[in-house]
This record gives structure tokens, C-alpha cells and sequence, in this order.
């Protein structure tokens, strides 16, 4: 239990004027554009082609080569950011990761500074050395061709390709994690390896493979921890270089003073709370330099870094200025990377930020209310600086956390009109006790990414590993095992044609089947993955920030945490939901018309008078998901059950069972964009509804969708989801925070379990469309992370604006302008 | 037990304390010519028609057993054929013809209420029965409130006041805890032009609901230009409030949405009143007709 000693929680006077530091540093950041950073890839494949030991174990080599880039890694201070190190050697980067995907750069490489959207920089020189030096090396070494090669181009590599029915995202990532800090700032890095040797010392004469490995894996983490802290010493002598050529005095002692702090931390332990912010922050950098910059997550920095800020502010070394100033610093460090995106990977994942998530507020592993100062500060900070990344997010206990501290989250969401995303502590401990967590451990969950659960540092969940288009199962039980988009192939079973179907419980049958064989697909391919990442992309340097990898003596990969799993995600939801009840109604209940005619219509894409009569019929008559309908109700709760016990079924390679979660990034909007129409009226091409959104249009009622999707929430979740809900925003800023809140706590008291806002209106946003330089800083809340407008495809922005926006004063959807 | 709802409105914020459920009841005894939900003034089903939204493809006719859809015509319904049975909506695809009017079992009208039982105990919301005129249907409200008092939720309800005060007291009073009283006209022969009856039964009405509860009650002056909102008139009704010792009361500034409304059920508008809402400010200047009485805004 903590005591609030601030007199005002909003920190109203803390404002960017007079914190000139952090107005400086943001308006620095909203000018940079992105170039690409080719250290990592030259220094890895440097160590690859002249240094490698292939006798090394897996943990070894990977440490060896991240060490390697570390030791050579450039020491650079961009700009009067109070905080030492940054993920590449650009002011804003993006990093590349050849043992993924970096290599679809290889046709662009003359294109990417320059194409007309999110373009990259990357200078002639660099470009030269990647398409001569780089990339031959990698030709066939990457995830994606190795599992090709291991497994002979398997069925489930090919589906994967098509990118229509799922996404394997173990070729791009694993990352998605939240380290535990703690242990690092008490004890620093040296301390880590201290207690790593010790270990290996005990193991200096292994008895069987096991214990081999174990030792091995030690001495990994030995090694890649001695490549952190010699990156840290290279900041510390750029850092005193700067200081020795600084004119302004005070510049120079702000070097001087930097250089000290990287001479201390990560390796020893933090003693003050600006050296415990710089070591975590440098343990981020390192982490970088292992696991590509996806979802990377610092986790409750609010609750870890208290100790320090408390005994800094007792002992008058600190002041909430100065605390706001260097939280600031961290916040925009962090936002100080991008992902290398490809044109051909714009459309699906286009103004993604690389959505490093912090988590604030809830409670604490006894249980009882975590809130303190520092979430109040990181608050603020979110507040006035209101950028992409970090993905902050407010946990909220509604028996625990005070009604002020709700409020004042519901403060922030409608000022910065997007962030944080409110997090129910009920429904996801909830959820991860379900999981076999202990609810000790369970309290001390952070949010991954975007909406993913995790216990701090304990649990590795992976939690990226698939998105499934549900509308592809959906449509192969329309057409017997094939899609119209791949036309005649035969991709799933043979099921027999709809229209021989006596009832609604047959065509869910047939439903299933195609569901159950494409997660059965996409599971073994995360499997075959899964087992190529254990050989060429261990996580040593992660693993010794992790609980339980130091006690077994395994890397993370080799299932080392406390809790193992693997995520899967969804996409189209709402959208499969609808289609089912419009099926069930129209076809089986009103009889209205046959599965043919039905089929009819969907292939032809409700084309001439009559589809788009039976259209209309389809969107305003049957029950609809988002609505208290029984049979929408029954639908959605099916679906998500079914999902539940066909993925917990699943054992994955490293031992932990499969959770479902519901969030879409924007492939919502990409794969509805080359998705047919289907039988709830939606015509081919549209975007489809994110997260757990209900369709556009469809929830008419604020109360009764959020009531309809906070039924579905808890065990059955256990990897979260994202509701988004968009918000008029009203004159009377005061009234409209007391309703917000008090319809936030209703939501979470019916189970619902996460929800994110946007506060703008259709009218805006379309504004917002036609001229994107009068909103360069619009920020929005796609599908669990932010980005700015301007940055996201067309496509993607459509599927904002049409979102349903209600009123917080009737509680109405309003109705949709005509869109132009 | 069952009632005649036109419209089940949730998170409404204007009717009472919190976020609350208004039930509108259909059927109505007076005629006002501004009424917000002229639909809601029939005590029979009947159809909506919004042209805007017809594609014209002729459904509606194939299915209407009293061939009471006229396609050429732009109110779309023949009103003296049409029995309101709704096959023609259910049959819309485009949602052109609504049906307005359904009847409802009492169980099933709770089920619906007490769904959003945790935005109103979040807000100190609850359900507020309004209409049409609800104390026209006594007996279906005074069974719906007597079980909504014993879920413990907050009951209100709004009235044009024209009920047997005896009938009306034994059957909802004690399960009430707010009332919203409307007053329009102070001159009876007005009020009879005008609204179609006298009121004199309406003021007794209040008065005696004044005597046992005027903590309770929130009289509700709607300020109609060119009808209710004349000096005279207010001047009066404040008099009266003030020798009845009217706690609260509550101006409605006029707006017109419910002229659109009227259209899609083929009555005729009244011409004479403005397009225009009125702004909130407008109503400042005749607070002062009611001293002594606390205003209570929406």
C-alpha cells in the first residue's frame, strides 16, 4: 500500500513551457524521419563470416554475436536527452534483423528513402554495403529459408505465404516480452554475472548433455552481458569525449555527469533514480541488440522504479520537475526506434510503431493498491508528451485503486484523445490465473505490445505467434474447403456444400472443422519455427533479465521462464460472428432464403438490385455481435469457447499450451481489403472490425456493446484483446470525465477486459484524410498501439473513420456522414 | 401483464440522476403541437416511414395484407387502412419502415432494464419511465416499478399529469423516487384549445402529489414560443408553484426535433413553430419568475 504525498495528481503545472527540455526534445522527434541502421546487420555478419565457432551451442553463438555488435556497436548522443544510449546509430532508426526479414529491403534499396509513403533514409554508401556485403551472405539463413529447408517447404509454409489465412510471426519476431528489472538494479549487471559464473563454475564438469547445456548456457549469458556493459563504457568515453569539446560549460557538465552515471550502470547497481532510469534503459538497448525491436516491453516501470525516485525525493536529491524531465527523457529514448517496413508490408503493417509497452497503476502482488507518485509522473509525462511509443497503459482495480486515480486516467485518455488503454485488473488476473499462474503472479502482470498479458518477467508467452483470419475458415465452410480469393485449389477439407445442410448446429460443425484443420496448420508451423529459433535465435541476454531461466539453466527459448506459451491472435471476430448469426437467422430461423440464394449473392458481391436489396437485408436484420441479441450472444460465446479449449489443447515446443487473444494491429484493414464479401452484408474488400470491436454500424447502443463484449471476458481470454471505442468529444470536459469513468468501471465490473479510446469524430478524421498537414501530430488508437494518422494506409484510415463514434451524452452511435 | 413501449432508450443522461434507462410508454392524453415523440402519442402500433432511406424496391407491397402501401405516395403508408401489424417493416431491408410500437411482457421489459444495472449503480443512475403518457398503462408501471424498487434501482418518471390521482397514488407512489411533472398552461381555456382538455384535474394533480412529496417532484415547464413561453403564462404557473411550495423546477428549451418525427407518421407539422432550438441561455430570464425554487438543469 502507498501513500500519494502529491498535492495535485494532474500536475497541472508541470506543463512542455516550462519544461523546456522535453519541448525541445519533442519537437526534435515529430521532425526526424526514419533512416534505416545497418550496424547490426554489418557487425553480425561480420562475426558470422570471420569469427563464428560452430562447435559453439546455440546460446553461445547467439551471445557471441550479439557481443560482438555490442563491442562494436557507435556511442551516440543525438540530441540533450538527460538519458545515455539509443537502440541504433540513428536519431530515429530503424534497425535491421537479417535473420528475419530484413532482406525484403534487397529490391527496394534504391526506392526506400524516397517512396511517397513512410519512406526510410538510407544513404547510397549503406545501401551498397548491404546489397554487396550483407545481404548475399544471408540468402538462405534466415528463419523463413531455414524452416523451408528443415521441412521441405511443408503445406503450412505455403499457407502462410499466401498471407491470406494466417500469419506465422515467428519469421519476423519472437520478442514480445516484459523483463524483470529489479534484480539487475539491485545487483547491476556485474552482479548477474557473478552469480552466472558461479553457476558455471558448479557445472564445470558436466555429467550428462543436460547439464552441458546448462553450463553453456551460462556462459552465454556471461558473454552477453559483457557486451552491454562494454557498450556502456563506450558511452561513458563518447560521453567524456563530448564533455572535453563541449563550448557551453553547462552542456559539459550535463556530458560529464552522463559519463559517470554509464561508468556505473547497467554494471553495478543503481543507486539514484536517474542512474536506475539510464540502466534499464541501456538493458533495453542490449535487448535490442538480441531480439528485433517488436513489442520489447519495459513493463511496470511505475512500481519498479519507485524505491529510487522515494529515497531520491527523501533525501532532497530530486525534484518533481527534474522526475518529470528525466521520465520524459525515457519515454521519448524509447520512442527513439521504428521497424524496417518494406512497400509490400505497408498495406498490413503501415504506421506501426514498434510498441514497447509500459504498464502503470493496479495493484501489487499482495493485492492491494499499487498507485504511487510515479504513475501520477508517468501519467503526466504521457499526457504532455503524447506520442506513438511507449504504449502506455493504466491498469485499474475497481475494489483497489482510488476512484481519483480512475479519473484521472479518464483525464488523459480525453485530453491526449487516445492513451493509455484502460486495463481491468479483475478480468486479467483472472485470465492468467486460468492459465495456472499463481495469483501472486498474476498481480504482477504487465501488458506485452499491445494488449498481450505477462507476468513481470516470468512469463514468456510469445504472445505474436499467429494471427488467424477467421473470415478464411468461415469461407472455406461456405465453399467446401476453398476460398474465391485462391480460387479452385483445394485448401482446406472437403466439407459438404451449405446448401445440403438440414440446421444452423451443421453448418457450425462444418465451421469448426476448417477452423480446427487452418489452427492445426498454423500451429505446426509455429512449431517448425519454433525449432529454428531455438537453433539460430536463442535469447541469452533476455533470458538472464528473466525469473527463471537463471535457476533452470535454459534459455527462454528452451522454455527457461516460469510460464511458457505461445499466443495466437485474431482477425475478423466480429465480423465471422455477424456471418454466423446472419446465417443462422436468415437461412435457418426466418427461412428468408436458401443457403444457395445466400451464396448466390456473397459470390457475386451483392452486385445489381437484387444484392444489393438482400444486402441491406442482411446489415439491418439479423442479430448482430455488440448487441444483447440471444443468438449474437450464443454465437460469439461459442465462437470464443471453441477457441479457447482448441488452442489450450496444444502443446507448444517449449512446453506451455497456446492462448488465445483478440487484437489485429492493422491487418484488419489489409486482409479485409482482399477478403470476398460475406453473408453479414459486408461487401469484398472492406476492412474488417478490429480486436473485439464489434462491426461498425452493428451496436447501435454504447451500454449494450460494451455489456456484449465484457461477457465474453476472463479465463477464456487469456491473452487479451482490444475494444476500441471511439468518443464525440464534448465541450464540457468535466462532466464528460465523471461519465467516461463511470462507464469504464460499469464495463469492467460486467468482466469486460481491456478498452481504448478515440476521441475525435468522423468529421475530423476525414478532415484528417484530405489534409494531412493540418494534423501532423494526430494521434490514434488503431488495434492496441498508437500511430499517427498521417502515417497509416488508406485503407486503414477508412476503417478509422467509419468506426462507430458515440455520444457520451445519449450514449448513441452517431449516425455516419456520407463518406466521399 | 403486458404494455405498449414505442421506444426503450439506455444511457440517457436527461432523465433523472445518472446514466439511466427511459422507457417510453406509447399513447398519450393530451396533443401537444411540440411534442419530442409525436409517434408516441397514438396508443395503437403503427409504421415510420423515412423515405431517405428507400430503395424503392416495393417489398413493403407485396407483403402488406391491407394493401395499405401506397408506392406513389410520399407518406408511403395509407393511415386509415394501416393496422400497424409491421410485416412491411420486418420486411424492409433498408430499414425505410419501422415499426413503432411493440407490446412487451412485464418479465421481459425487467430483463432488458437490468441489464445496464452497473451503469446505473456507477453513476447513481436507474430507469425513468416516460413516453407517450406511462400512468395511461397504471397497472402494467405500477407492477414494473414495484419490482424495479425491489432490485433496488432508482425510479423515475415523467408525466403530463392528467391521471386519477387516487388510482395513480395507491399504484406507483410508493415506488417512486422522482417524478417530473410537465406544466404547460396556466389559462385552462388555452389549455383546452390547445391540448385538447382542461387543467384543471392536472393542477389538482400536482398539488396533491405537492402536499406528500414535493421533495420528490420536479415540475418541468416546457418553453414553447408562441404558446407556453408568453409573460402571462409563466408568471402564473410560477405563482402557483410558489402557493403549492413547489420545491424544484426544471425550463425545457424548445427544439424541434420532433417535427421531422411527425412527418414519418404522416401527421401534419405545426407551421408556427420555429425551426430554430433555443438556446439554453435563452431560458435565464424567466428563472426569476420562479424564486423561492431551486432550478435543476439536465
Amino acid at each position: 500500500m502507498t501513500t500519494i504525498t502529491l498535492d495535485d495528481i494532474s500536475l497541472k503545472n508541470f506543463t512542455l513551457e516550462n519544461l523546456p527540455r522535453l519541448q525541445e526534445l519533442r519537437t526534435q522527434y515529430f521532425a526526424r524521419r526514419p533512416e534505416i541502421c545497418i550496424e547490426r546487420a554489418r557487425y553480425i555478419t561480420q562475426y558470422l563470416r570471420y569469427h563464428d565457432d560452430a562447435k559453439d551451442s546455440p546460446e553461445v553463438r547467439q551471445a557471441k554475436k550479439v557481443s560482438h555488435f555490442l563491442h562494436h556497436k557507435s556511442a551516440q548522443f543525438h540530441d540533450r536527452n538527460l538519458i545515455a544510449g539509443s537502440t541504433t546509430s540513428k536519431a530515429l532508426g530503424a534497425p535491421l534483423f537479417p535473420e528475419f526479414f530484413a532482406l525484403t529491403l534487397w529490391p527496394e534499396l534504391e526506392t526506400v528513402s524516397n517512396r511517397a509513403k513512410n519512406p526510410q533514409k538510407l544513404t547510397a554508401e549503406e545501401a551498397k554495403e548491404l546489397n554487396l556485403e550483407i545481404f548475399p551472405f544471408w540468402m538462405d539463413k534466415n528463419v523463413l529459408e531455414i524452416t523451408r529447408t528443415r521441412f521441405g517447404n511443408p503445406e503450412c509454409l505455403q499457407l502462410f505465404e499466401n498471407l491470406v489465412f494466417f500469419i506465422a510471426s515467428k519469421a519476423g519476431c519472437i520478442s514480445h516480452a516484459v523483463p524483470a528489472y529489479t534484480f539487475m538494479l539491485e545487483h547491476g549487471l556485474s552482479g548477474l554475472m557473478e552469480l552466472a559464473a558461479e553457476k558455471e563454475k558448479a557445472l564445470a564438469s558436466p555429467t550428462n548433455k543436460e547439464q552441458q547445456n546448462q553450463a553453456d548456457f551460462f556462459r552465454a549469458v556471461q558473454i552477453s552481458l559483457q557486451g552491454v556493459m562494454a557498450h556502456a563504457e563506450h558511452l561513458a568515453e563518447e560521453a567524456e569525449q563530448l564533455a572535453r569539446v563541449a563550448n557551453d560549460p553547462e552542456d559539459a557538465a550535463e556530458f560529464t555527469e552522463m559519463a559517470a552515471i554509464c561508468r556505473r550502470v547497467p554494471a553495478g547497481p543503481a543507486t539514484t533514480f536517474r542512474e536506475a532510469l539510464n540502466a534499464i534503459w541501456i538493458c533495453q538497448v542490449g535487448i535490442h541488440a538480441e531480439n528485433i525491436n517488436m513489442a520489447m516491453s519495459p513493463g511496470r516501470l511505475d512500481q519498479i522504479l519507485y524505491p529510487y525516485y522515494r529515497s531520491d525525493i527523501a533525501a532532497g536529491r530530486l525534484d518533481l520537475a527534474r522526475a518529470i524531465e528525466l521520465v520524459g527523457c525515457l519515454w521519448l529514448k524509447i520512442a527513439d526506434n521504428v521497424t524496417m517496413v518494406p512497400e509490400a508490408s505497408e498495406e498490413m503493417f503501415g504506421g506501426a510503431g514498434t510498441v514497447p509497452a509500459i504498464t502503470l497503476g493496479g495493484v501489487d502482488s499482495e493485492g492491494e493498491d499499487a498507485v504511487n507518485d510515479l504513475t501520477y509522473i508517468m501519467l503526466r509525462v504521457t499526457e504532455l508528451l503524447a506520442i506513438r511509443d511507449p504504449n502506455v497503459n493504466a491498469r485499474y482495480d475497481y475494489e483497489k485503486n482510488s476512484s481519483a486515480y480512475c479519473r484521472r486516467v479518464s483525464e488523459v485518455v480525453l485530453n491526449t484523445k487516445s492513451v493509455p488503454a484502460f486495463f481491468n485488473d479483475k478480468a486479467n488476473i483472472a485470465a492468467l490465473t486460468g492459465q495456472g499462474e499463481t495469483l501472486e503472479h498474476a498481480r504482477d502482470y504487465a501488458v506485452i505490445g499491445c494488449v498481450e498479458l505477462a507476468s513481470s518477467g516470468r512469463d514468456y508467452p510469445a504472445s505474436s505467434s499467429i494471427m488467424m483470419n477467421l473470415a478464411a475458415p468461415l469461407e472455406m465452410a461456405l465453399f467446401g474447403g476453398k476460398r474465391p480469393i485462391t480460387g479452385e485449389e483445394q485448401i482446406g477439407p472437403v466439407t459438404p456444400a451449405p446448401s445440403e445442410l438440414k440446421s444452423f448446429e451443421d453448418f457450425w460443425q462444418i465451421f469448426k472443422i476448417q477452423l480446427d484443420w487452418l489452427v492445426k496448420q498454423a500451429i505446426q508451423l509455429n512449431e517448425y519455427m519454433g525449432a529454428v529459433h531455438q537453433e539460430i535465435m536463442p535469447s541469452p541476454l533476455l533470458s538472464s533479465l528473466f525469473i527463471g531461466p537463471m535457476d533452470k539453466g535454459k534459455d527462454l527459448i528452451q522454455g527457461g521462464a516460469l510460464y511458457n506459451s505461445s499466443g495466437a491472435t485474431h482477425i475478423a471476430f466480429a465480423d465471422v460472428v455477424d456471418s454466423l448469426n446472419a446465417i443462422e437467422q436468415t437461412v435457418f430461423i426466418e427461412k428468408k432464403y436458401t443457403f444457395n440464394d445466400l451464396l448466390k449473392h456473397v459470390r457475386a458481391d451483392f452486385s445489381g438490385p437484387e444484392g444489393e436489396k438482400v444486402r441491406l437485408y442482411l446489415q439491418n436484420h439479423p442479430p448482430k455481435y455488440g448487441t444483447e441479441a440471444p443468438i449474437a450472444r450464443k454465437n460469439a460465446r461459442n465462437l470464443v469457447r471453441h477457441l479457447f479449449a482448441l488452442y489450450q489443447s496444444h502443446t507448444n515446443y517449449r512446453g506451455g499450451p497456446y492462448r488465445p487473444s483478440y487484437w489485429t494491429m492493422t491487418n484488419h484493414a489489409g486482409l479485409g481489403g482482399i477478403t470476398g464479401a460475406l453473408p453479414h452484408g459486408r461487401k469484398a474488400g472492406k476492412v474488417f472490425s478490429s480486436g473485439i470491436t464489434p462491426v461498425s454500424g452493428a451496436a447501435p447502443e454504447l451500454t449494450a456493446c460494451l455489456n456484449a463484449v465484457a461477457e465474453l471476458g476472463g479465463e477464456l481470454v487469456p491473452g487479451g484483446w482490444a475494444l476500441n471505442i471511439k468518443y464525440t468529444p464534448e465541450a464540457d470536459l468535466k462532466k464528460m470525465s465523471e461519465y467516461f469513468a463511470q462507464t469504464i468501471e460499469a464495463y469492467f465490473r460486467a468482466w469486460g477486459q481491456q478498452v481504448q479510446f478515440n476521441v475525435m469524430t468522423y468529421e475530423m478524421l476525414l478532415d484528417a484524410k484530405k489534409h494531412p498537414q493540418k494534423y501532423p501530430e494526430l494521434m490514434v488508437r488503431v488495434s492496441g498501439y498508437s500511430a499517427y494518422f498521417k502515417d497509416l494506409n488508406e485503407m486503414m484510415k477508412d476503417e478509422l473513420i467509419t468506426r462507430t463514434q458515440y455520444g457520451l451524452t445519449d450514449g448513441h452511435a452517431v449516425p455516419l456522414p456520407p463518406l466521399q | 401483464m403486458k404494455a405498449l413501449v414505442g421506444n426503450i432508450n439506455r444511457y440517457a443522461l436527461h432523465d433523472g440522476p445518472g446514466i439511466r434507462t427511459t422507457v417510453f410508454f406509447k399513447g398519450c392524453t393530451l396533443h401537444c403541437p411540440w411534442c419530442h415523440n409525436p409517434e408516441l402519442i397514438s396508443p395503437e402500433p403503427e409504421v415510420a416511414f423515412y423515405p431517405e432511406r428507400c430503395i424503392t424496391c416495393g417489398d413493403c407491397l407485396a407483403v402488406c395484407p391491407q394493401e395499405a402501401i401506397r408506392m406513389q405516395s410520399e407518406d408511403r403508408v395509407d393511415r386509415k387502412r394501416c393496422t400497424g401489424c409491421g410485416l412491411c417493416a420486418e420486411s424492409c431491408p433498408s430499414g425505410a419502415l419501422a415499426r413503432v410500437g411493440r407490446e412487451y411482457e412485464l418479465e421481459e421489459l425487467i430483463e432488458i432494464l437490468l441489464r445496464d444495472r452497473m451503469f446505473y449503480k456507477m453513476s447513481g443512475g436507474g430507469v425513468t419511465l416516460s413516453g407517450g403518457e406511462p400512468t395511461q398503462q397504471l397497472l402494467f408501471i405500477s407492477a414494473l416499478l414495484n419490482r424495479l424498487r425491489h432490485e433496488g434501482i432508482h425510479t423515475t418518471l415523467e408525466t403530463n399529469g392528467l391521471f386519477f390521482y387516487e388510482q395513480f397514488a395507491a399504484a406507483c407512489l410508493d415506488y417512486l423516487d422522482l417524478i417530473f411533472f410537465d406544466l404547460k398552461f396556466a389559462d385552462s381555456a388555452q389549455h383546452q384549445k390547445v391540448l385538447g382538455c382542461c387543467n384543471r384535474v392536472i393542477w389538482e394533480n400536482l398539488s396533491s402529489l405537492l402536499t406528500k412529496r414535493a421533495q420528490d417532484v420536479i415540475v418541468r415547464i416546457p418553453m414553447i414560443p408562441g404558446y407556453t413561453a408568453t409573460h402571462e403564462n409563466i408568471d402564473r404557473i410560477g405563482r402557483f408553484l410558489r402557493q403549492q411550495k413547489a420545491q424544484y423546477y426544471s425550463l425545457l428549451p424548445y427544439n424541434p426535433y420532433g417535427l421531422a418525427k411527425a412527418a414519418a407518421v404522416s401527421m401534419t407539422p405545426d407551421q408556427t413553430l420555429p425551426e430554430q432550438a433555443m438556446d439554453q441561455s435563452e431560458l435565464l430570464p424567466w428563472q426569476e419568475f420562479f424564486y423561492g425554487m431551486a432550478l435543476v438543469t439536465p
